[in-house]
């Protein structure tokens, strides 16, 4: 019998406790640790801050499913990893702390065969001063609470601007390297939308502020993609809806102070501004939870297990941009000091960025961090498991399932605007997610026709489609798995 | 603002008719891209030799 513990119940971590117990006999034992009560489907949070949505309809609880299904569950966070355990305990485990309820507060040694750590990031607020979501009239979509109090800030605006108060809306990237600009770029263009639904539009100025050197990187260096029966740079196409929808933007900055309605920033020519603003929506930098790692001596052996995030099979060597290579990405997700460690979604440390690293006159270092989506989240945690259940059924360890974010595509279906008739989507697939100059140097390291770009109504059907998809497979209704990650 | 989008495109991008079909073709060609299969990049690649998850 073996025991497999999962960290987290986000993307990763539910899509990997799902195919666990699916395909695993009821005497191995599956067991999720997350201090989150309910799955929520994060991308459909753009839908909740903008009130075309209710947080309700995004989420759904966890205990009642896991109970369901078989799979253990306990509202906790993991405090500390000890994989060799301890002078009282023989297996590894993690030291977890209750979250809720009677044990609230009380810490308990939960002991694995195989962990996944699949903890995502840290919404690391801290590190930019001011930026809190609901104060200095800055607000995030990053979870449905958060998403909630955007929509109410921005409802509230709305009815002012009514009133014929002229306002100033800036939404992007609240730190030199954070991430996630598709979040942040969807949400600018479902504003945008709302402020037209309301009539209000010519009330606001709409600005777009971003660490990314051009538009349209995403963190992702760019792409070059097929648009129609056309070749086009993503920088383009985003200038292009950008322009047509009257959006400003101010691009290569790090924002590095919020005051009420201030926010302030440097540019990669080491200038010092600041944008004034009524409603702002920055996205902040994402970080590792600052987990710490013990042996069986107690002696601190975190830098074997963490690099911020989670140390996996990537080769973290520090080389220069021109030397990068998609072979420098993992591929099994597997922790090499603990074999049965693992990190997909965005737990896992990357070995570097994908888009090119730019310093300002000043030495700051303004580039976004590498995106991990939801989709490569859903497939590494996949994979991860498959290895896992035939590490089990073959009673050998085996890594044989693969999946390099250098060979996988992902689409980011970017909602540009709800509404069934008036509704917008901006389909960008790519393939493969971190460019393979090798194999496409013509083309940005990217296969065009494979990456691609599409806007229109059909765009915001298939966002909704897949929001209707993936909470059915979340839920894990009849016939869950027929549905790709 | 400019007009970057003209009418003609913009009729094409919100025209329900035209968009059902799109939605179709971009479902597919999605599932093609998404679901195509991956796998590592280290390995000498052959058919054989390629492990898809
Ligand atoms: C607003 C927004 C919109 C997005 N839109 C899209 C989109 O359209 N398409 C797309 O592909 N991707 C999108 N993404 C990205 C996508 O949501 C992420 O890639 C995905 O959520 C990552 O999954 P994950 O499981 O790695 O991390 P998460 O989803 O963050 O899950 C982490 C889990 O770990 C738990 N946890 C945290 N600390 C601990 C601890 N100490 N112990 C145990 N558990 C812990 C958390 O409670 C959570 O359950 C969006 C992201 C945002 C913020």
């Amino acid at each position: 019998m073996s025991k497999i513990v999962i960290l987290g119940a986000g993307i990763s971590g539910h899509v990997a406790a799902s195919h666990l117990r699916r395909k695993l006999s009821k005497e191995h034992e599956v067991l999720v640790v997350s201090p989150n009560s309910n799955y929520q489907w994060i991308p459909s949070n753009i839908w909740v801050g903008v009130g075309r949505m209710k947080s309700k309809e995004i989420l759904f609880p966890l205990a009642p499913l896991y109970k369901k299904k078989g799979i253990r569950y306990k509202q906790a966070k993991a405090i500390t990893f000890h994989p060799e355990g301890d002078k009282t305990e023989q297996k590894p485990y993690i030291l977890a702390e209750y979250v809720v309820g009677e044990k609230k507060g009380q810490q308990e040694k939960v002991t694995y065969d195989y962990l996944i750590n699949a903890t995502g990031p840290k919404l690391n607020f801290e590190a930019t001063e001011g930026l809190t979501p609901g104060l200095n009239k800055t607000y995030s979509v990053c979870t449905y609470t958060h998403a909630d109090h955007a929509w109410e800030g921005l409802n509230d605006l709305i009815q002012q601007m009514k009133q014929g108060k002229k306002v100033k809306i800036l939404i992007g990237t609240g730190h030199a390297k954070a991430t996630c600009q598709g979040a942040a770029f969807e949400y600018i263009l479902n504003v945008e939308q709302e402020l037209r639904r309301h009539k209000v539009r010519d009330m606001a100025e709409v600005t777009w502020i971003s660490n990314e050197y051009q538009l349209g990187d995403f963190g992702m260096d760019g792409m070059l993609l097929s648009y129609g029966s056309m070749t086009m740079k993503s920088s383009e196409m985003v200038g292009m809806i950008f322009e047509d929808r009257d959006i400003k933007w101010i691009l290569g900055v790090g924002v590095d102070k919020i005051e009420n309605g201030i926010a302030y920033y440097e540019n990669l020519d080491g200038e010092h501004k600041k944008e004034k603003y009524d409603f702002a929506m920055l996205i902040p930098s994402f970080s590792g939870h600052g987990f710490k790692a013990f042996d069986k001596n107690n002696e601190d052996v975190t830098s074997k297990l963490f690099k911020g995030f989670m140390i996996v099979d990537a080769d973290y060597t520090s080389k220069p941009y021109e030397d990068w290579s998609v072979k420098d990405w993992p591929e099994t997700y597997q922790n090499p000091s603990y074999q049965n460690i693992f990190a997909p979604g965005i737990a896992f440390a990357p070995p570097h960025a994908i888009s090119k690293p730019r310093k300002s006159k000043n030495g700051t270092a303004i580039f976004p961090a590498p995106p991990r989506t939801g989709m490569p989240s859903g497939i590494t945690a996949k994979l991860v498991a498959d290895n896992i259940i035939d590490s089990i059924k073959s009673g050998k360890d085996t890594a044989h399932h693969k999946g390099s974010l250098g060979n996988m595509g992902a689409a980011c279906i970017a909602s540009a605007g709800f509404g069934i008739t008036q509704g917008s989507g901006v389909s960008i697939t790519t393939y493969p997610i971190v460019p393979d100059y090798e194999k496409y140097p013509k083309t940005q390291g990217r296969q065009l026709g494979k990456t691609f770009g599409e806007i229109g109504l059909a765009g915001h059907w298939l966002k909704l489609a897949l929001h209707y998809a993936f909470i059915y497979k979340a839920k894990m209704r009849p016939f869950w798995w027929l549905i790709p990650e | 603002m400019t007009q970057r989008i003209s009418k003609y495109q913009r009729f094409k991008m919100m025209n329900p008719i035209i968009q059902f079909f799109k939605f179709i073709y971009l479902s597919i060609k999605i599932m093609v891209v998404v679901a195509g299969g991956h796998g590592g990049t280290r390995e000498v690649k052959s058919k054989v030799s390629k492990l898809v998850s």
